[in-house]
């Protein structure tokens, strides 16, 4: 039935419609405002989960594709294509949709963190109805940035992030908040500048492609990820000299340290961090569930997506490299998460260092290091956005969340201070909670190539003990000051985003195979590239 | 196919889980039903595993393995397995035994305090967590419930949250062990990618390591093995990462009998002695287990001389008796270790329960301010002096036989961890000595209004501590030297008896050398009342303070780290944002600089328009001749 | 064919008075001036193409017409800003004129 219906342009527009429908209510009505919003933002989530309850893992990937053509753009044919009998020669910009075992978790990430968001959004306290519209069409970038099967349309989508991002960090955070939304949209600007380029390169190259009509062959370059993974893939293809879609080595290495530089910028990875710094502290809570939970994924997914598919040469060359930045990462984050005192600022490096041991995951360039940084991914974006939810909930009532002014919540908030601990044992990598899994597939992964990076690495597992418990025992453990004891714990539509992340991570952590299983086959092609490469 | 009950030995854990389940689910409501609940699991576990025991005892079951495919992630492919087999189920009677009297205990113990669900809750969920442990039939399972039995363990020592003391208790507790854990982890990453089809089970880590067949290095057997006893050094309160079990004594008195008594601080020995055999395969291995076993054992007894809460000196002696089990280990001897670990549950549980009881009625944990409770608390007394009796290893309490197996297996090592072994003996007769003398005989030093309202613990707290003390007394004739019934069971194989008149003596007579001692400085002076008077020497402030190896730490590793940790961050601020900031003030100072050069007036522009024009040119006509 | 070089140079010293002028000269009626002499040096370049050029053809000189008559038309709107700025500054000093800047 799914296969019949655009199911993933239904679920990628589905929080635009949203959008328009809210532009459209009155400024009065918030209460149906925000039931919009909601219902808006958990349609795409039930769409996610029909998606995984019919996806089949295949070799390949790319179910339920989607495929128009969007753009065609003639181009002067050159001298030397007519004489191949080429008859039209083309830029083809295509509208290309589809889901693999890559995507859907971080589909389904973003449809429960984003659901989750739209509840905690009641600590918004001004301007609903441009919040909630700017909100979804947030999503819709989102779902697109995972969906999208062509470099252009993924350009977009990822572009289409970053100026609602841009309003909601600058709108409607804490005391800082326009100078971190200026420095949110000045690094991801740039970030984005370096991936067009990059992608630029890979289009003009190896997105060749001619297919034979009845009126004779087309020859076009384009975007899509099928056509520049074939290419990318052939070894006779983008090798030869004299072929059109030749790429050489240097441009393969210009392409993959823009990549890079893009998507680390999103990670991120040491020392592009001080943006993400800025936001996590600065802005209101739902807006870094998602941006902690969902944006800083897109790094990963990126990286993985065009880096490691695309240009698996360069990224088995650049292994040691990526693999000693996540080390870096990892180690850097959490010293510093254990100096903050300010809870949000733990919280952000402690992001720093477990999107480090996803940087392990990818290069360690095998089946469990790839799996384990997906799920570290997925695992962290529930996390840190249970996280923060809680921090909303903290800030809300005792309008601080530093660590050396609170102290004994336990008493006061029981449940708050419950689910909080329980958060940061699955931060600090518990077996048995979701962030274990992640971590130890990662490291698992990286052992097998380098074991003494990840010596050093499980450093950071001592330090996150450390900065998590210092962190949430003196904030929930001994005596309570005279000035929250008249706090109260969390009422019901607060504590329901909470018990649904607790028991995602719970389940994912006690029975990781409901995540992994999606995943299988997804890297199969990619291996034996690598594997090729290595033989030869 | 014979249905056995090992095959349902699964149940075993889940029946707590389920108890934890009900117990968090229903929040605080429950109030004191929820002991029962959690008692009721508890029960049917203990049922369960003793149904097991005694299937096994048969001799003929075979051992059964279930397992489920955990996560897989394409080639690789984790399982989650139980294993039920003679020590597994040895294990379970006496982790599902403690913790059935434990609850027992508790429900009179903790009958006041508010979170009482809560505090069955965690312990449901260690008791359910051990027993993973217990029964897992490979090292990723294992870690998996040895990691959740350190944050039960974490939660309980931090039940009471709100002193400041059981905060930083439960930190170092999960920090301190959590180093010995990635050791563990560690460990199981080498063993993965260096085991025949990436196997973790016990049963493939067998036939590998036993074989010799050199499919490990020795080097990385080596490795391999002085990581999991890291693992087993952290978690089990060995030099140098003892320091976080005294601490660990803010925790409700119950917790101290089955956390950090019998059961979880014992996993480190029962790891060492499951993957016993990958330490045979490297000599090196044995001996760092061995020196370290030893070392920790007269070590933390001459700690225990010195200190004042009747806890602390009960950690301690844990703390001591557990290096024995690691000495048994190192000398190659898992019989003793495992005896001794059997023997040691009892009557160390026993110690603390009655401890408990004490504290319960003074509320005082402070031994000066005890003695002639004695007179108050008979069955208290009574019990606590037969688990004193069993620890200082006097025949014919079960101390003594499991003692005097740990030594016979070091004099067959070496006679040098025969002596530290003796030594450490008569210290422990001395300590428990002085702890015994100075609570129960003598005349009451501390708050008079205190001791007058001491009354005797209600019964569901003695019962416990005299089902235990007859334990203590009895528990070691499943091993004599004319019997050696559970060794040759635990493996299998028939072992030779025989006696060794010179351990038997050596031991024995260091510990009533010790008793006699106690007695003589404690016993016997305390009458004319004064303990305080003892003289505060150097040698004596140093053992008050520990060695100091508290502030070492700190000197060494927690300063150090912190200040590390104030560098970077204002690295962070300094350098790298300031690099960031300085790269957006260059630009900005770039566009001043602009606005500077058009003034606004038209000729400037016209200017700079051809001197660009100019520059292009030249570009073009420079291209011509490169 | 040497006819065309002489006209070249001279359209070029032209052009490069008229530059001169437009950069240098105060007097905004001198500056427009010389930007009719830079002008005037274009529609010399296009009728001695138009005579001597590779292609020489008629649409050169067609082309200077055109130039001429929008020079015209720009000289009037020139003047014409000039005098609304010369009622509102009273001067024609164009060094006082730096309205751009805002």
């Amino acid at each position: 039935m799914l296969e019949d219906i655009p199911v993933l342009s239904i679920l990628t527009f589905l929080p635009l419609l949203g959008t328009l429908i809210t532009l459209l209510l009155p400024q009065s009505r918030v209460r149906f405002i925000r039931g919009t919003a909601i219902a808006f933002t958990f349609l795409p989530l039930l769409l996610a989960i029909a998606l995984y309850v019919s996806y089949e893992p295949i070799v390949g990937g790319g179910a339920f594709a989607e495929k128009l053509t969007w753009l065609s753009i003639p181009l002067n044919t050159e001298a030397g294509l007519a004489d191949k009998g080429a008859t039209s020669y083309r830029l083809l910009f295509d509208y290309r949709m589809g889901v693999d075992g890559l995507s859907l978790p971080l589909v389904l990430l973003t449809g429960a963190v984003a659901s989750m968001a739209s509840l905690a959004s009641v600590y918004i306290r001004k301007r609903w109805k441009l919040y909630y519209a700017l909100f979804l069409l947030l999503q819709t970038g989102m779902y697109g940035v995972f969906l999208a099967r062509d470099l252009t349309l993924f350009f977009i989508f990822f572009e289409l992030t970053l100026i609602p991002m841009f309003f909601l960090i600058g709108i409607w955070g804490y005391f800082g908040r326009e100078q971190a939304a200026n420095r949110f949209l000045v690094y991801n600007g740039l970030g984005s500048a370096f991936m067009l380029l990059a992608f630029l390169i890979l289009i003009a190259t190896a997105g060749f492609s001619a297919t034979e009509t009845a009126s004779g062959t087309t020859l076009s370059f384009s975007g899509s990820y099928e056509v520049l993974l074939a290419n990318l893939a052939d070894p006779n293809a983008a090798v030869n000299q004299d072929s059109i879609m030749y790429l050489s080595d240097n441009l393969k290495w210009t392409a993959f340290i823009l990549l890079v530089i893009a998507f680390g910028i999103k990670l991120p990875i040491f020392p592009f961090h001080t943006w993400m710094l800025k936001v996590h502290a600065e802005a209101a809570p739902p807006v870094v569930m998602i941006h902690s939970g969902i944006l800083l994924k897109m790094g990963a997914y990126g990286l993985l997506r065009f880096g490691a598919f695309l240009l698996p040469g360069q990224l088995q060359s650049w292994a040691p490299v990526l693999a000693t930045l996540g080390v870096i990462n990892i180690v850097y984050g959490a010293i510093l998460a254990c100096a903050q005192k300010e809870f949000k600022l733990v919280l952000a490096y402690s992001s720093i260092s477990h999107m480090g041991i996803v940087l392990l995951g990818i290069a360690s360039l095998n089946e469990a290091g790839f799996e384990g940084a997906v799920f570290q991914s997925v695992s962290h974006g529930l996390i840190s956005a249970l996280l923060f939810l809680i921090v909303g909930s903290l800030h809300e009532r005792a309008e601080t969340t530093r660590i050396d002014e609170l102290g004994g919540l336990a008493s006061v908030v029981p449940f708050t201070s419950g689910i909080l601990l329980t958060a940061g044992l699955a931060s600090l990598g518990l077996p048995g909670l979701s962030g274990f899994v992640g971590e130890f597939l990662s490291f698992l992964g990286l052992f097998d190539s380098y074991p003494w990076l990840v010596a050093v690495g499980v450093l950071g597992l001592l330090f996150a003990a450390v900065y998590v418990l210092r962190s949430v025992l003196s904030m929930t453990y001994g005596p309570l000051p005279d000035r929250f004891a008249a706090i109260r714990d969390v009422r019901f539509v607060e504590a329901l985003p909470m018990i649904a992340l607790t028991a995602l991570i719970v389940l994912l952590g006690v029975y990781p195979a409901l995540m992994t299983d999606m995943m299988s086959h997804s890297f199969d092609g990619l291996l034996k590239l690598l594997q090729s490469k290595v033989g030869g | 196919m014979d249905i056995t009950f090992a095959q349902y030995a699964w149940f075993a854990p889940l029946f707590p889980l389920a108890a934890f389940a009900i117990l968090t689910a229903m929040g605080r409501g429950l109030g004191r039903a929820g002991a029962w609940v959690a008692t009721a699991a508890s029960l049917l576990s203990f049922l369960l595993s003793l149904l097991i025991a005694i299937e096994r005892l048969g001799g003929t079951a075979e051992d059964y393995t279930g397992r489920i495919e955990w996560l897989r992630a394409g080639s690789i492919m984790l399982h989650a397995g139980y294993e039920v087999t003679n020590l597994t189920s040895l294990m379970l009677v006496i982790v599902t035994f403690v913790a059935l009297l434990v609850n027992l205990y508790s429900i009179g113990y903790m009958k006041d305090d508010e979170r009482i669900s809560v505090f069955f809750g965690y312990v449901a969920l260690f008791t359910a967590s051990m027993l993973g442990l217990v029964l897992a039939d490979n090292l990723l399972t294992l870690y998996i419930c040895w990691e959740l039995v350190g944050v039960c363990s974490f939660l309980l020592i931090g039940f009471w949250f709100r002193k400041p003391e059981a905060r930083a208790a439960a930190k170092k507790a999960f920090i301190v062990t959590r180093i010995g854990d990635l050791g563990l982890l560690l460990a199981i990453l080498l063993l993965y990618w260096n085991m025949p089809n990436h196997a973790l089970d016990f049963t493939s880590l067998y036939n590998v390591f036993h074989s010799q067949s050199d499919t490990l290095s020795a080097s990385l057997t080596t490795l391999i093995a002085l990581l999991i006893f890291l693992g087993a050094v952290g978690k089990s309160g060995q030099f140098p990462l003892h320091v976080w079990l005294p601490d660990a004594m803010e925790g409700p008195t119950p917790i101290s009998a089955l956390i950090h008594a019998a059961t979880m601080v014992a996993a480190g020995v029962y790891l060492v002695v499951r993957t016993f055999d990958i330490f045979e395969a490297s000599q090196a291995a044995l001996a760092a287990v061995a020196i370290v076993g030893a070392f920790t054992a007269i070590f933390a007894a001459v700690i225990g001389l010195a200190q004042n809460d009747i806890k602390r000196v009960l950690a301690y002696s844990t703390v001591s008796q557990l290096g024995y089990m690691m000495l048994a280990l190192g000398a190659g001897s898992t019989a003793a270790a495992t005896f001794h670990l059997f023997t040691h549950a009892f009557f160390k549980a026993l110690l603390f329960l009655a401890a408990g009881s004490v504290i319960h009625a003074i509320h005082t944990q402070d031994i000066r301010e005890m003695g002639g409770l004695g007179r108050r608390m008979k069955i208290t007394a009574w019990t606590f002096g037969i688990g004193a009796l069993a620890l200082s290893g006097i025949p014919p309490f079960s101390g003594f036989w499991s003692k005097d197996a740990v030594l016979a297996a070091a004099l067959d090592e070496s006679p040098w961890l025969f002596a530290v072994g003796v030594v450490a003996a008569f210290f422990t007769a001395l300590y428990m000595a002085r702890l015994f003398f100075l609570v129960f005989f003598g005349a009451p030093r501390g708050d008079a209004k205190a001791y007058a309202h001491a009354k005797k613990s209600p019964a569901v707290m003695t019962v416990p501590l005299v089902i235990l003390a007859v334990l203590a007394l009895l528990a070691g004739f499943v091993e004599t030297p004319w019997n050696e019934w559970l060794g040759s069971w635990l493996s299998g194989e028939e072992e030779e008896g025989g006696i060794n008149g010179l351990v038997v003596i050596a031991s024995v007579g260091a510990s009533l050398l010790g008793l006699y001692l106690g007695w003589l400085f404690y016993g016997r002076r305390s009458s004319s009342g004064n303990p305080a008077a003892e003289k505060a020497s150097g040698l004596r402030r140093i053992l008050e303070r520990k060695f100091y190896v508290d502030e070492l730490y700190e000197l060494a590793f927690v300063r150090p780290l912190a200040a590390l940790g104030r560098g970077l961050d204002a690295f962070d601020r300094v350098v790298v944002d300031g690099a960031v900031r300085l790269a957006g003030r260059s630009v900005q100072a770039a566009g001043k600089l602009n606005t500077r050069l058009l003034n606004g007036q038209i000729q400037a522009y016209a200017l700079c328009a051809l001197l660009g024009a100019v520059l292009l040119i030249l570009a073009i006509a420079g291209r011509r001749f490169w | 064919m040497t006819m065309l070089g002489s006209y070249l140079t001279l359209a070029a010293v032209l052009f490069c008075l008229g530059l001169y002028g437009v950069l240098t000269k105060r007097n905004a009626i001198i500056v427009l001036l010389s930007i009719e002499l830079m002008l005037n040096a274009v529609n010399l370049n296009l009728v001695a193409f138009a005579k001597y050029g590779i292609n020489a053809s008629l649409r050169g000189q067609v082309f200077s017409l055109f130039t001429m008559t929008v020079a015209a038309a720009e000289a009037a709107v020139g003047i014409a800003v000039l005098i609304s700025l010369y009622r509102r500054r009273a001067t024609v000093n164009v060094d006082e004129y730096d309205e751009l800047r805002r």
